[in-house]
């Protein structure tokens, strides 16, 4: 169906020229001179596997962008995957649903999700992925930041904190713009099997678990509260061991939790798919709410590496401003500067 | 009379700590206000509690950071959801189905039901992971149909999948028998329900399921060419530039290789584009506008071929058809419905047809204006659903 030459459309409106017109020329008037602009809240997810798509979703579910781009290696896969969202489009608010192998699609994205990389297996650590999804980043971020020299990166892949470490030092983008979605599940988690000890919905359980995500997380027992009443003030023996309700095993679940989903299903995707379009919210719509993400933690808490940690970040438009300074107890201190040694101890064999 | 509870809770705690578990503790309570005007003797109550433990260590426990924490007001029995949406079948389709509901608010209470019991639980305990971000407080899933009582939507993904270059009628007796063992338990669970069948082929196991289930044909539905049209809407309004949902068109008959295209309706802002283009539609079109439907015919196929399997969209379209039928919006939608006695139909089968969906399911179906070629492509559909539906054993 090819459309009729410019010069027959212009003015004529005789009979014959109307005949030769489209459908859709017939249909619309094209009135505007200018070009619309480019999209103004992109996010490119690097990654099209379990984890990749349930952030996608829940993205485009929140209607938190006008255009979405996918990026993977398997060209397959990641057509398809954009042809099946696409064929949603009637029942979402997002324009445009791109996806390629080259990263042109990326350019002008507000904030990338990297979930790209070699997952957990069952039984396995995070730790043990790290080499393995380094060489992987070597690739990825360069061309992201090549496209995208405004982005905010959020780094879901694991080990997050290395990695984030990893993608910070390969983009060289400043601190605020490179952000790990570190315990922000693991926060999920806890204040999810909180809500069902207590028989209150999670959102108005607090709670915060900070530092490594992982099997080293810090649950901050003196902030846990319902409407401000401390629950360790209650309960003074809360995360001992000689705790009688046993708290203590309430982070422990939550450490257990994803190796747990992983032997039954095989991977974890739905939490984290959510937990990553919570932290895009907050970006894109520069609310400026307080998250547990992974931040560069250098100077803070005793900890004199160059690691990242999970600490309490303001998120906003312009990534990671502030971080809140949590009062710690000298154990949890402890346990955040073993954490930090143990990624150095990772981080400084790595080959950059 | 005011029972302390203060004292209660001392004397239970006092017999945890002595390992008894059941004991009759006498106790004192002074009375305050007009208690004293009923009680008079002296201004105190002597009475007798009887205590018992159960639940032993853990309850009592329990009890302690929470009853600090909490003072009750009201306790009576659990109220029943009355928003609660089953999803049958875990795979890749009822798992999309499943967070596209989640994600739009729709309902109270999850019920996720499989044969396969790890990735059942895995896939209750990730979304349950994820309940920070959603308001639907209570997601279950069990092999026991018992989970899914209550529901108001029970829908329906169980089945095997198309493999790639297979014909959905091919799935056909497999899926039968799966069904067979389903639907007599959701109803049992559920009689009020609205079933909703995703499955494939959708427009036979719709029928089957209505047989099955006993329930009246307007609490029967297949989401049919929901998805059909979805695609072609998002498809032509490519072409033209504008938003899927400022592009109206309707898909109808059977989901898959003969469904049917209503060109007379396809219009944008009310301006028929087959007025604009007597040809729309026909294989004398110079602008090739049938090519439009025959991707949406393909693209299922593509979409399989590319990454294995679909499941995006037709969870979204789900989605769409549960907010309907929940909200009560009395909206009108492509879904497989009992077509006998219209268009010259006269076999019991289930074909798609505008619809109003509201609360109560099917409350009408619109009368489209259809051509005679549109009409005998619905017949010859019905024919040959006809001829499968006849063959299939015990029903």
């Amino acid at each position: 169906m090819k459309e009729k030459k410019r010069w027959m459309r212009r003015g004529k409106s005789t009979a014959a020229a109307l005949k030769m017109a489209s459908t859709k020329e017939k249909l619309i008037a094209h009135v505007s001179k200018e070009e619309p602009a480019g999209p103004t809240n992109k996010v490119t997810v690097v990654g099209v596997g379990m984890v990749g798509m349930a952030a996608a979703i829940s993205i485009l579910l929140k209607d938190l962008t006008d255009e979405l781009a996918l990026v993977d290696v398997m060209e397959d896969k990641l057509k398809g995957e954009a042809m099946d969202l696409q064929h949603g489009s009637l029942f979402l608010k997002t324009h445009k649903i791109v996806a390629d192998k080259d990263y042109s699609v990326t350019a002008n994205s507000k904030v990338v999700v990297v979930t790209a990389g070699a997952r957990q297996q069952e039984g396995e650590s995070r730790l043990n992925l790290v080499q393995r999804n380094v060489n992987i980043f070597k690739f990825i971020i360069p061309n992201i930041i090549k496209y995208s020299p405004n982005c905010i990166l959020l780094v879901v892949s694991n080990p997050v904190d290395i990695l984030t470490y990893v993608a910070w030092k390969l983009s060289g983008l400043p601190r605020n713009r490179v952000i790990g979605s570190g315990t922000n599940l693991d926060s999920a988690r806890f204040r999810y099997l909180m809500g069902e000890k207590l028989g209150i919905h999670p959102s108005s359980c607090h709670g915060w678990v900070i530092g490594e995500h992982g099997d080293s997380s810090v649950p901050v027992w003196s902030g846990v509260n319902v409407a401000g009443v401390s629950l360790q003030g209650l309960n003074p023996d809360m995360g001992t061991e000689k705790d009688k309700e046993d708290w203590k095993s309430v982070h422990k679940m939550v450490v257990d939790s994803a190796y747990e989903v992983i032997k039954l299903k095989g991977y974890t995707s739905w939490a984290i798919g959510m937990s990553v379009a919570d932290l895009c919210e907050s970006i894109l719509k520069n609310l400026r709410k307080c998250h547990p993400v992974s931040a560069l933690v250098k100077g803070m808490h005793g900890v004199n590496d160059e690691v990242f940690l999970s600490v309490p970040c303001i998120l906003g438009n312009s990534g990671l401003t502030d971080v809140v300074h949590m009062t710690l107890k000298p154990d949890e201190e402890k346990q955040l500067v073993k954490s930090a040694e143990t990624l150095w101890g990772v981080q400084k064999e790595l080959t950059l | 009379m005011l029972v302390s509870w203060w004292y209660l809770y001392l004397g239970a705690q006092s017999l945890y700590r002595h390992g008894k578990t059941d004991a009759c503790l006498r106790f004192k309570c002074r009375l305050i206000g007009d208690e004293r005007e009923r009680y008079v003797r002296d201004r105190v109550y002597v009475g007798h509690v009887f205590v018992h433990i159960s639940g032993g260590v853990s309850l009592l426990n329990m009890a302690s950071v929470l009853q600090k924490l909490i003072t009750p007001l009201f306790s009576g029995p659990v109220e029943p959801p009355r928003n609660k949406v089953t999803v049958v079948g875990v795979g890749q389709v009822g798992m999309a189905c499943a967070v596209s509901i989640l994600l739009r608010d729709l309902v109270d209470e999850l019920a996720l039901v499989d044969v396969i019991e790890d990735k059942l639980k895995g896939e209750m305990m990730d979304l349950q992971h994820g309940s920070l971000f959603l308001k639907t407080p209570k997601i279950v899933s069990g092999k026991d149909y018992s989970v899914t009582a209550n529901s108001r939507i029970v829908v329906v993904t169980a089945g095997v999948r198309q493999q790639e270059g297979e014909s959905r009628l091919n799935l056909v007796q497999r899926n039968v028998n799966i069904f067979k063992h389903i639907i007599p338990q959701i109803v049992r669970h559920s009689p009020n329900c609205i079933l909703i069948v995703v499955s494939n082929p959708v427009d036979v196991l719709t029928y089957v399921t209505w047989k099955l289930s006993g329930l009246p044909k307007h609490r029967v539905i297949g989401s049919g060419t929901n998805l059909d049209s979805a695609r072609f809407r998002y498809l032509m309004a490519e072409r033209l530039g504008i938003h899927p949902s400022s592009f109206n068109g309707w898909i109808l008959g059977e989901h898959g290789d003969s469904s049917v295209p209503v060109w007379s309706g396809t219009n944008v802002a009310g301006v028929s584009l087959q007025k604009l283009n007597p040809e729309i539609g026909k294989d004398t079109d110079r602008e090739n506008w049938k090519e439009t439907h025959k991707k949406v015919v393909d693209s299922a196929y593509e979409v399989i071929r590319l990454k294995g399997y679909t499941n995006w969209a037709i969870g979204l379209s789900v989605a769409d058809l549960t907010e309907s039928l929940m909200k009560n919006l009395n909206r009108v939608h492509p879904v497989s419905t009992m077509v006998k006695g219209m268009y010259g139909i006269g076999d019991e089968v289930y074909l798609s047809l505008p619809c109003v969906l509201n609360s109560a399911g099917v409350g009408s179906v619109i009368n489209m204006t259809l051509t005679s070629d549109e009409v005998s492509q619905l017949k010859k559909s019905a024919d040959m659903l006809w001829h499968i539906q006849k063959d299939l054993k015990d029903l």
